[in-house]
């Protein structure tokens, strides 16, 4: 029976890793994969802003279930349980990621090296992927924190978070990298485990989604800017006509 | 007829053997032949311009996987480098890096892959309860020897190894050489270990599970091997193993 081997009189491949090691490749990947999807989904749900006032508030109250309500606006309680929920996923994913991540100096120098003596895209790919990822631990905690400490959306109050409370600043950082970690990685993943072969056209959709996904978050942030900068403190919920 | 030019190599040069050696790139210039090979040019170096010149070779022919090393930030094999694809004629040329350096563009990878062996035991191991030798051998289904002579054309030459930031991060991940022979071990019928078996040596975080698909491996292998599709069968493989297990 193959159990254990040594190397350089170190034992290695201990059994009770072997069931965690898997474990942790299939919770990383699915977690990766329901929070790019989800991505796909919120920035599009975000940026129907761009259509007017009227389409954003539809959408925030189709989503917060405001068709169950009395005054049809929605309860913002759903907001908190499902950015709770994105936490939890997050957290798995982060922690299941951190696998990867060099934790030594031997590692980061032996990653420098490579980075600098092989021309390699994917490689390079990764290492943007690796950085964006530290970054969104972060990033992405905060908005999400946010969301569930203070929930209300709608044209006015999502509006003023983003211009009065100066969340432009995280969003504009957050964007890039999250747009950037997620579409590499919806690619890796679907090379990781052969659910494709098509590898050149998978990368070359990743990028252009990469692009028009940014050009969708930055027209939305610019649309709330103005919506903001026109709202005056304290600001009154949208209300539809 | 127009002239030859003149290609300016940039080598790697170290000997560790050498006490108060240090690492230094140095330059040499070499006019250009038809159809010449980094190998050829190599070579003609070590015997024209600098005999202390270290480089490995064997075949010439892209069989043995000696004379890997890094051209341009491509590791790849010297022999099967035309320089006629370097339009400006400027080729630097360092050893495979995750290796023994024996000197300049010399490296061990045979000690590599004898631990890899030793580790893994990359050899066929037989069902013990027949072993009867006088017996003649089962013949092998031809799709299945087609899929096994696929697997075994992996010349050892440590293109794979190099080429991973994975492997050059962490020195006990096994690589696409070893991912893609025990591939080939679980393919052969006639090979006795269970999936289960074969979990044991690469279900963790030093085999499949330990990969971040950079594909290194798949962009580099000059014999075109499919380390990409193979190491994704080997996950898929080891993580449903993993459910059977845990069921039993």
């Amino acid at each position: 029976m193959l159990t254990k081997y040594q190397i350089g009189g170190r034992w290695l491949g201990y059994p009770q890793s072997y069931q965690w090691s898997a474990m942790a490749d299939r919770l990383q990947s699915a977690s990766g994969v329901l929070l790019g999807l989800f991505l796909l989904l919120h920035l599009h749900f975000e940026s129907s802003i761009l259509f007017g006032k009227a389409a954003f508030y539809r959408v925030a109250q189709i989503l917060e279930g405001g068709i169950f309500t009395h005054s049809g606006h929605g309860i913002a309680l759903i907001t908190q349980l499902f950015s709770l929920f994105m936490l939890v996923v997050l957290m798995v994913h982060a922690a299941t990621a951190l696998r990867r991540f060099p934790v030594q100096l031997g590692q980061w120098r032996a990653l420098r090296n490579h980075l600098h003596l092989i021309n390699h895209q994917d490689s390079k790919l990764w290492f943007w992927q690796m950085l964006t990822g530290f970054m969104l631990f972060f990033l992405a905690s905060m908005h999400l924190v946010t969301m569930i400490t203070a929930p209300e959306i709608g044209p006015h109050l999502s509006a003023a978070r983003v211009y009065h409370d100066h969340a432009w600043l995280l969003y504009a950082i957050l964007l890039p990298a999250v747009v950037i970690h997620a579409m590499i990685g919806l690619y890796r993943v679907a090379v990781k485990w052969g659910i494709t072969t098509q590898r050149a056209g998978l990368r070359k959709i990743a990028k252009i989604l990469i692009v028009y996904l940014l050009c969708l978050g930055v027209a939305s942030l610019v649309t709330y800017l103005f919506i903001g900068s026109d709202l005056s403190v304290p600001v009154q919920p949208y209300m539809p006509h | 007829m127009s002239q030859s030019r003149i290609l300016t190599f940039n080598i790697f040069r170290y000997d560790p053997q050498q006490p108060g050696d240090k690492p230094a790139m140095v330059q040499y210039q070499l006019e250009e032949t038809p159809g010449m090979t980094v190998f050829i040019a190599l070579n003609r170096l070590r015997a024209e311009q600098d005999p202390s010149l270290q480089f490995d070779f064997v075949c010439r022919a892209g069989i043995c996987g000696s004379c890997a090393m890094v051209i341009n930030g491509f590791p790849t094999l010297a022999c099967r480098t035309l320089t006629a694809k370097y339009a400006d004629g400027n080729i630097t040329l360092m050893p495979l890096p995750g290796f023994e350096l024996i000197g300049d563009l010399s490296v061990n990878t045979g000690k590599f892959m004898r631990e890899l062996a030793e580790r893994l035991k990359l050899w066929l191991h037989p069902d013990e309860t027949q072993h009867d030798i006088h017996l003649i051998e089962k013949p092998m289904d031809p799709e299945e020897a087609a899929k096994l002579y696929e697997l075994e054309r992996c010349v050892e030459c440590g293109v794979c190894v190099s080429a991973c930031a994975t492997a050059q991060m962490r020195d006990t991940f096994v690589g696409a050489v070893g991912m893609m022979k025990i591939a080939r071990f679980e393919l052969d019928s006639r090979d006795a270990r269970s999936a289960e078996d074969f979990y044991h040596v690469i279900g963790t975080q030093d085999g499949v599970f330990g990969c971040m698909t950079l594909l290194g491996c798949q962009d580099n292998c000059p014999k075109d091997l499919p380390h990409m599709q193979q190491i994704a069968y080997l996950r898929r493989k080891m993580a449903g193993t993993l459910i059977t297990i845990s069921k039993a």
